[in-house]
């Protein structure tokens, strides 16, 4: 009787278990050999189907980056420090080498960055509203019955699953070109992807109230207004705060296709022009969105609690 | 309303004195209703100025560009092969955006990551830098690079790769800091450099992270290169553009339903691979 046949069972791999776990453990490294090599093979045709379908060449590539860094050198502001905060001289003209020259426009750029953040909290708001009508039918344990939870979820998917800029582009060609294409176009999108997330907070919210309200008589509205609302407002404030974030993104790049915001004008200034205004511009989208950001975080912490965010 | 509080009304009226806030109930609905009023009188006024009665004029124009979006005509002059390379294409075009920016933040991440990187300043440069990447969206990325190397694909990658690098190196750097340090003591105390500290403290805590969240960003990525195509960026937008400028607005459904297809496959298969190789539990 040898060692490994304790239990009674014949041993795998023959009666020394040293060997046999030598095999096994070859066994399994093979197996894992072969499992590596294979997914080596079907990333290197990936890459390789890749490369060719969309021509990155090294020779292209090569030729491509040194025309990146000259194209960047050229954005640049050329400021010069003896006559950086200088203004507008008598003739209202501005001192090439000043911020007033670099920033000559920024009337302009400010007026349309307050129009990219209007944009922004209207299509939130419109968006929110619509998502808060749709995500009661749309989470499982809500919706009064099958019928309506599989239209409403098929109908944010089809919101959300279209680009927001693609909406735009539609809008503008129905309604004209102007920030009301924007916001609808971005309202549309945030109603699909707000929608989704409110159901699957409703989805996580307790039933106990719920079937207090039906208990006393209350109807399909009143359960929803009395039973769930009050749980989920938090995380629907929070969630729309982010939405908001998102949107802003959003809307100061649904101007490319004429939908409005300062969009507009980036894609006129680098289309039109190579020089500093382009910097210009970006550094005021940047600035925007981080401020943006920031305010949001807070109010957002000041709704829900720093240590459920996370 | 004796009969219904537990606590005579003496004490009642204490409490009331005592924390008024609680028991000022007309105030905080004072407070709500004007939050509401403000709110409903923003969004009003905020239409108003966005012109929204133009929605009413153009209503004969919206339903004729919906009808001519549905009704399918001529469809055997529509070039498929032309649709359906671009859509190659724009997978490609994620495929190599999202595999530079890997790698690139396979570096860059291990230089803003708090635990490998001692040296704060260049920490918050490198940290700095990335969020400039971030901070420009992936389609002003997409215009600056066919302004800098022309109309095609090759500035479609470059987009993605630049405000993916952004993101990557950032969660890169967070799942350093995030990783059990026994591990990382361990190798060192062996004796092993900091390259081996790196290759066996490191990495192998740290890789199924990277490789799903390359995964994920492969994912949006595919969403993202669809629409790079509306600035000339190469890909399936290109298309798209093209032939809505030429009022072929059933071609354009047929094509933005091709592209939801895919990512919906895309999204499923890395969903697959994330869940049956590295792990990930599923929501």
């Amino acid at each position: 009787m040898s060692q490994a046949s304790i239990s009674g069972a014949p041993a795998p791999y023959g009666d020394d278990p040293v060997s046999g776990f030598e095999a096994h453990r070859k066994q399994l490294r093979r197996e894992k050999l072969a499992m590596n090599l294979v997914f080596a093979v079907l990333f290197l045709a990936a890459l390789a189907i890749s490369i060719h379908v969309s021509r990155f060449y090294p020779d292209r590539l090569a030729a491509g980056i040194p025309r990146i860094f000259e194209y960047f050198g050229t954005i640049m502001p050329h400021l010069e420090w003896q006559v950086l905060f200088e203004g507008r001289n008598e003739a209202g003209r501005a001192t090439p080498g000043s911020l007033t020259f670099w920033f000559s426009d920024i009337a302009l750029y400010l007026r349309l960055i307050g129009e990219t953040i209007l944009m922004a909290l209207t299509a939130t708001l419109v968006g929110a509203g619509a998502a808060f009508l749709l995500c009661f039918p749309a989470a499982a344990n809500l919706a009064p019955n099958s019928t309506i939870f599989w239209i409403s979820r098929r109908f944010m998917e089809i919101c959300r699953g279209v680009p927001e800029i693609l909406y735009a582009l539609v809008l503008v060609f129905a309604v004209g070109i102007g920030p009301l294409a924007g916001v609808v176009a971005i309202a549309i999108h945030t109603a699909g992807a707000l929608g989704k997330l409110f159901a699957e907070v409703n989805e996580n919210a307790s039933l106990r109230p719920v079937e207090g309200i039906k208990s006393v008589g209350g109807s399909w509205f009143e359960q929803m207004r009395y039973g769930v609302v009050p749980q989920v407002l938090p995380n629907f404030t929070s969630y729309t705060l982010l939405r908001f974030e998102i949107n802003v993104r959003a809307s100061s790049i649904v101007g490319f296709v004429g939908a409005g915001g300062i969009g507009a004008e980036l894609n006129r200034v680098i289309s039109l022009y190579s020089d500093d205004r382009v910097v210009a511009v970006l550094i005021l989208i940047v600035l925007t969105v981080t401020l943006i950001d920031l305010l949001s975080e807070r109010l957002r912490f000041h709704f829900i609690g720093k240590e459920n965010l996370r | 309303m004796t009969a219904t509080s537990a606590l005579p009304n003496a004490e009642i009226d204490a409490l009331k004195a005592a924390y008024p806030q609680v028991f000022d109930v007309r105030r905080k609905r004072v407070i709500l209703a004007i939050v509401w009023g403000v709110i409903a009188v923003y969004l009003v006024g905020s239409l108003w100025y966005f012109d929204i009665g133009r929605f009413l004029n153009a209503s004969d124009r919206v339903w004729r560009l919906i009808s001519a979006m549905f009704y399918w005509r001529n469809i055997e002059t529509w070039q498929f092969d032309n649709i359906y390379s671009a859509i190659a294409q724009t997978l490609a075009m994620a495929f190599l955006g999202t595999l530079l920016a890997s790698i690139a933040a396979l570096f860059i991440g291990f230089l803003a990551a708090r635990t490998t990187m001692p040296f704060p300043i260049i920490r918050q440069v490198v940290r700095r830098i990335l969020d400039v990447f971030r901070g420009v969206d992936q389609l002003v990325w997409g215009l600056v690079f066919v302004r800098a190397v022309g109309l095609g694909p090759l500035a479609g990658v470059l987009a993605i790769f630049v405000s993916d690098m952004g993101t990557l190196s950032k969660l890169y750097s967070e799942a350093l800091e995030n990783i059990d340090r026994k591990q990382v003591e361990g190798v060192r105390a062996t004796g092993a450099g900091p390259l081996k500290v790196m290759r066996y403290g490191y990495l192998p805590q740290v890789l199924p992270v990277f490789i799903s969240q390359s995964l994920y960003f492969f994912e949006s990525s595919t969403r993202s290169a669809t629409i790079l195509g509306l600035v000339g960026a190469g890909g399936v937008g290109m298309i798209i553009i093209e032939r809505f400028r030429a009022n072929y607005f059933d071609q354009v459904t047929f094509v933005v339903l091709n592209v939801l297809f895919c990512v919906f496959a895309i999204d499923w298969i890395s969903k697959k691979i994330r869940e049956r190789y590295i792990g990930e539990q599923s929501h």
